[in-house]
């Protein structure tokens, strides 16, 4: 997925302010898919990550007006919002939305201690990763689905680059574990 | 067993080759169908950035302006413009002018929402301090709002359920926006003043439901025993039905 030069977001942006309908194409088109696929990796369901983008790319481009004081990129402020949108979700839902390992074994091995990773479909390594804490996913998700840089996650998540990379460990340690744990029953 | 980093090195590959999934065709465009038609309507209701050169003219035209021009004027002002107060008065005059209970709810929920549209127009021009006078306003609106179905529980009980129906309905949709305001502005002090709004509104909500398990016709939810409103009565003529933001 390409990433847009945020010089370029701001001219689209001034422009969306001044009800350019074009511009706000632009960045729809920019932006949705990436924010659909980020949030289709925290809830799993295809539907509730339609809503969600959705809500999310009319909340970026009406609330322009409170862009100004953020101080961070526009892709950020966007993750911002949709990782918000998916916590409001969560909680009205009323309950956090955990999906069963059971489906996301790692296949037998000879050495249990290796993962086959590469015998894991796509869909088991979400659901597994959506068993780790918020903060972790987050991370994960940004990093390596998102392809950001540990500096754009810590600008969206409001840590440092150290913090980020310290998260990023204990991430995919809690990951193999959890991996590795149904793999082993 | 391989050493922890190149296990995790390995999981991290793994990771990155997994295939973004990617919405319908049909999804997204339903999605800019939605999204366009929100941006149409922002941009049209939107309030222009006034720079200070156009206040200052604005200001000295309002001077020759008849008290109608005045008034007209005040209709969609907002806490930070010197038409605020007047926007106050007729607000007055259209609360004097609400008899019916259903009336007088609508009026207060439709104040509770101008007040946090100003909210987050004042949040907009780091005037922190106004947005949130005026939340602690709309937190009012919605204690004036419990105040008349207290008071219509004892007359009519079916109209008072329906009348905290749409109470609920209306501090929900609040609260939604302001969950989603709460993650938009990187201010703390503006993350603390939304916080707080949100907790005043969860307990005028919670005086409302207990008000109606015990079967209490009286008004005194919680809001008011938290001192944060000076809310009086049920509503009309109360001093916080005035935007005036307070000094």
């Amino acid at each position: 997925m390409a990433r847009a030069a945020s010089d370029d977001d701001r001219l689209l942006i001034e422009r969306v302010r001044q009800g350019d309908q074009d511009a706000a194409r632009t960045l729809y088109e920019r932006y949705f898919d990436r924010i659909y696929n980020y949030v289709y990796a925290r809830l799993g369901r295809v539907e509730d990550a339609e809503d969600l983008a959705i809500d999310t790319m009319t909340r970026s481009l009406t609330r322009l007006d409170l862009f100004h004081d953020q101080g961070v990129a526009f892709s950020s402020w966007v993750y911002r919002i949709a990782h918000n949108a998916t916590i409001d979700h969560y909680r009205r839902q009323g309950r956090v939305i955990l999906v069963s390992l059971e489906h996301a074994t790692l296949p037998e091995s000879s050495d249990p201690s290796e993962l086959a990773l590469q015998q894991l479909s796509n869909e088991e390594l979400r659901e597994a990763l959506r068993q780790l804490t918020d903060e972790q996913q987050q991370v994960l998700i940004l990093r390596f689905f998102q392809d950001l840089t540990a500096v754009q996650v810590g600008e969206i998540i409001g840590k440092s680059v150290g913090a980020v990379q310290a998260l990023q460990h204990r991430a995919l340690a809690s990951l193999e574990r959890a991996l590795q744990g149904k793999a082993m029953q | 067993m391989r050493p922890e980093g190149q296990r995790l090195e390995a999981l991290a590959e793994r990771l990155r080759g997994v295939d973004p999934v990617l919405p319908s065709p049909a999804g997204k465009i339903r999605g800019w169908n939605l999204v366009a038609a929100a941006v149409e309507h922002s941009a049209a209701r939107r309030p222009r950035g006034r720079p200070a050169w156009r206040l200052t003219l604005a200001a000295a035209a309002a001077g020759v302006l008849l008290a109608l021009g005045a008034v007209s004027a005040s209709a969609n002002s907002l806490p930070d413009s010197p038409f605020y107060p007047i926007k106050g008065a007729l607000e007055q005059v259209r609360g004097d002018l609400a008899f019916s209970p259903s009336d007088r709810l609508g009026f207060h929920l439709d104040l509770a929402q101008a007040r946090l549209t100003e909210a987050e127009a004042m949040i907009a021009r780091h005037r922190i301090d106004l947005a949130d006078q005026a939340l602690v306003s709309m937190d009012e609106q919605f204690q004036e709002a419990a105040d008349v179905v207290a008071a219509e529980r004892r007359a009519g009980p079916a109209l008072a359920a329906d009348l905290q129906h749409r109470l609920q309905q209306a501090i929900e949709s609040h609260d939604r926006q302001l969950a989603g305001l709460q993650g938009e502005v990187s201010n703390p002090t503006a993350q603390q003043a939304i916080v707080r709004a949100r907790d005043r509104a969860a307990q005028v909500l919670e005086g409302v439901a207990n008000n109606a398990g015990n079967g209490n016709p009286g008004g005194n939810a919680a809001g008011k025993s938290q001192g944060q409103g000076q809310a009086q009565g049920s509503g009309k003529g109360s001093p916080t039905a005035h935007p005036t933001p307070k000094k």
